[in-house]
C-alpha cells in the first residue's frame, strides 16, 4: 500500500505515515494528534488546516469556497494524501479561513464550488 | 385549581414568581483553538449572594467539539396540571455532533449534572436528521428542530423525544415544500405552529458567505403549520423585508394570534396575526443599515434575536453588529415604540468596554427576567461567524452583562454592578451563549 509522509509544521515538525485511502483526520488522531473536528463529512469547516506543501484530494468537501482552497485550506475528514504533505493544524492555522463579507466580498469565482463562476 | 405539575397557571402568574436566583448559560470552546469540552455555566444572580455576578459551577460536556448552543426544558407551563411532571431536566444540543445531553438541574439547582447524551450517531441513523437547534416540551413529549439530514443539505425536520429521553422518529408528517428550518413556536389554542429559516447546516456552519444570500442558499419564508396534523399549510415568501427569518416568538398570552420574528440580514422585525380564518403579515420594524468609515458594504445591525416580555407588553431585540440592543412598546402591535437602547461592544465602535470589561462581540442572545427588570445579554453567535466578524473575541471571550429595565415606563440601562466576563475561565477564554433559569424563563414556556 502506498504510503505517505505527513509533516506537521506547528507541532515542531512531527512525521507520521498515513496511507492513501483513508481520510487524514482520522489517521492522525490513531497517531496521537489532537485535532478538533464536528460532522466528519466534510460540512462544518472545524477540522479545516492548511496544506502548505504537497497534493491531497479532498473532492468530497462541500465547506470550503474557493478563496479558502486558493489559500491552502483542507478538511482533514475528507482529504487523503496523494503525496508527502506539510500540514499547519488547528486553529493556529486559520488566520486567512475567516473573512468579514461586508470588508472583504468575495468574487464570482470565489464562491463555494456548486455557485461558483468560472474565473475571467 | 388542580396543583401543580411545572411552571405557572398563567403568564400573569409567572409575572409574579420570586426573581430568578441562578441562572444557566452554555459556554464553547469549540472554535476557540481550546481543546476543552464546551459547558453548561451555573451563575449566581442573587444580588445578596457573596458570589453575586460569577460563574459558581461549569458541567463540562463528555465530549470536545460539540458546540452548545440553545437549550430547552423537558416540561413547562403546557405541562402546569399535571403533577406527575417536573422541570427537571435541561436538554443541550451539540450543534456540531448532534449529540443531545440531558441535565439534571433538579437533584442539586447550583451544580447540574449529567443525566444522559443521546448520541448524535443513533439520531442520524434513526431519523436521517443532524444539526440540533430549537427544544420545546409539548405537554406529553418533545420535540426540537434539526436543520440537516444526516449529510448536512436543507431542510432537516423535527425529532420526537418522549418524556424518557427515548426516540420516538420523526415528528412531522411532512416537511411541505420547506426549504430551510431554524426556530420554531406554537400556540395550541388557534392549532398553528410558525417555523423559520435559516440554511443548510453545509452552508451556515463554515461561516457566513454574504454572497451566498444571493444564491438562494438563505431563507426568506415563514411557515404556518397545522399543529395536531404535523404539516405546513401555508408558507409567507417575505422576500427582501426576510432575509434569515430567525426568531420566531407568540405573544405568551394563549389566545393572542399575534407573533413575531427577527429577520436577521434584513434586519426587521415580522409581525402576524389572524384576521378571521386568515394570517396576515407585515413588517413592523426596519433598522436601517450603517456605513463603517472602512468598509464597502454598508452593515446591517444583524437581528439575531427577539425575545418578548412575560406582560406581552415589550419587544427586545439585538443588533449583533451595530452593538445595540433595543426594547420596544408593542402593546399596539401594528405600531411598536422604540423606549429603551443600549449599546454594547459592537463593530461602530460605541461601546468597546463595558463596566470595565472589553467587550469582543455584540449583544446577541439574551433571557429576560419573568418579571421584566433584568435582562442578561451574551455577546457570541456562533463559533465561526464570530471568528469572522470579532476574530478578537479568540483571545478575549465572550461576556454575559445585564440590563436594568423598567416594565412600566419602558427604557434600559446597563446594571453596574454586574458583568461576567468569559475570558478569564479557568481552562482559557470560552462564549458564552443562551441563559435559561431553573422556574422557567420568557422563551421557554407556552400555555395550552
Ligand atoms: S469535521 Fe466537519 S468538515 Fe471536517
Amino acid at each position: 500500500m502506498t504510503t505517505h509522509t505527513v509533516t506537521i509544521t506547528n507541532r515542531n515538525g512531527a512525521t507520521f505515515e498515513v496511507n492513501s485511502r483513508r481520510p487524514l483526520l482520522g489517521q492522525l488522531r490513531d497517531q496521537g494528534v489532537d485535532l478538533p473536528y464536528g460532522c466528519e463529512y466534510g460540512g462544518c469547516i472545524t477540522c479545516a488546516a492548511k496544506l502548505t506543501k504537497g497534493e491531497i484530494d479532498q473532492r468530497r468537501q462541500v465547506a470550503l469556497n474557493n478563496r479558502q482552497i486558493e489559500h491552502g485550506y483542507v478538511i482533514l475528514c475528507v482529504a487523503r494524501a496523494t503525496s508527502d504533505i506539510t500540514l499547519e493544524i488547528g486553529v493556529e492555522s486559520h488566520d486567512k479561513l475567516y473573512r468579514n463579507p461586508f470588508l472583504d466580498p468575495l468574487q464570482p469565482h470565489e464562491l463555494k464550488a456548486d455557485i461558483a463562476s468560472p474565473k475571467v | 385549581m388542580k396543583c401543580c405539575g411545572p411552571g405557572y397557571a398563567s403568564p400573569a402568574e409567572a409575572v409574579k414568581a420570586p426573581s430568578e436566583k441562578l441562572l444557566y448559560t452554555i459556554a464553547i470552546y469549540t472554535g476557540t483553538g481550546i481543546q476543552k469540552p464546551d459547558y453548561l455555566a451555573t451563575v449566581d444572580v442573587d444580588p445578596d449572594s457573596p458570589t453575586y455576578s460569577r460563574v459558581i459551577h461549569r458541567l463540562e460536556m463528555p465530549g470536545i467539539g460539540d458546540e452548545l448552543h440553545h437549550m430547552g426544558w423537558n416540561a413547562c407551563s403546557s405541562c402546569f396540571d399535571d403533577a406527575g411532571m417536573s422541570r427537571k431536566y435541561l436538554i443541550l444540543p451539540g450543534v456540531r455532533s448532534n449529540n443531545l445531553h440531558i441535565v439534571d438541574t433538579a437533584t442539586d439547582p447550583r451544580a447540574p449534572r449529567l443525566h444522559k447524551v443521546i448520541d448524535g450517531a443513533e439520531i442520524k441513523a434513526k431519523t436521517n436528521l443532524s444539526g440540533p437547534h430549537t427544544v420545546h416540551c409539548l405537554g406529553s413529549e418533545i420535540i426540537i428542530s434539526f436543520l440537516g439530514d444526516a449529510k448536512g443539505e436543507a431542510p432537516g425536520g423535527y425529532l420526537h423525544l418522549n418524556k424518557e429521553f427515548e426516540i420516538q422518529g420523526r415528528w412531522e408528517n411532512s416537511m411541505g415544500d420547506i426549504k430551510f428550518g431554524y426556530d420554531f413556536w406554537y400556540q395550541p389554542r388557534h392549532n398553528v405552529m410558525v417555523s423559520s429559516e435559516w440554511a443548510a447546516p453545509n452552508t451556515f456552519m463554515p461561516g457566513f458567505d454574504l454572497e451566498e444570500v444571493g444564491h438562494l442558499k438563505y431563507g426568506r419564508e415563514l411557515h404556518f403549520w397545522d399543529f395536531e396534523k404535523r404539516e405546513p399549510v401555508e408558507s409567507f415568501y417575505l422576500g427582501e423585508d426576510g432575509l434569515l427569518p430567525l426568531e420566531v416568538k407568540f405573544h405568551h398570552d394563549p389566545d393572542s394570534t399575534h407573533g413575531f420574528c427577527g429577520a436577521a440580514l434584513s434586519t426587521n422585525v415580522i409581525h402576524w396575526w389572524k384576521n378571521g380564518d386568515t394570517w396576515l403579515w407585515e413588517k413592523i420594524i426596519d433598522i436601517e443599515n450603517e456605513m463603517h468609515p472602512d468598509w464597502p458594504i454598508p452593515l446591517p445591525g444583524v437581528m439575531s434575536a427577539i425575545l418578548i416580555s412575560m406582560d406581552d407588553k415589550y419587544l427586545y431585540l439585538n443588533n449583533w453588529l451595530h452593538g445595540d440592543m433595543r426594547q420596544y412598546d408593542i402593546r399596539d402591535p401594528h405600531n411598536p415604540k422604540l423606549t429603551g437602547q443600549v449599546f454594547l461592544g459592537g463593530l461602530l465602535g460605541k461601546a468597546p468596554t463595558v463596566n470595565g470589561v472589553e467587550v469582543a462581540g455584540g449583544p446577541q442572545m439574551f433571557q429576560l427576567s419573568l418579571d421584566g427588570k433584568r435582562l442578561y445579554v451574551t455577546t457570541s453567535l456562533f463559533s465561526t461567524w464570530d471568528n469572522q466578524f470579532y476574530p478578537e473575541i479568540r483571545t478575549k471571550g465572550g461576556v454575559m452583562v445585564m440590563i436594568d429595565c423598567d416594565p412600566v415606563n419602558g427604557g434600559m440601562k446597563i446594571a453596574e454592578d454586574f458583568i461576567i466576563d468569559f475570558g478569564k475561565e479557568p481552562n482559557g477564554p470560552s462564549r458564552c451563549h443562551e441563559a435559561r433559569y431553573p422556574g422557567g424563563d420568557c422563551t421557554s414556556d407556552i400555555w395550552l
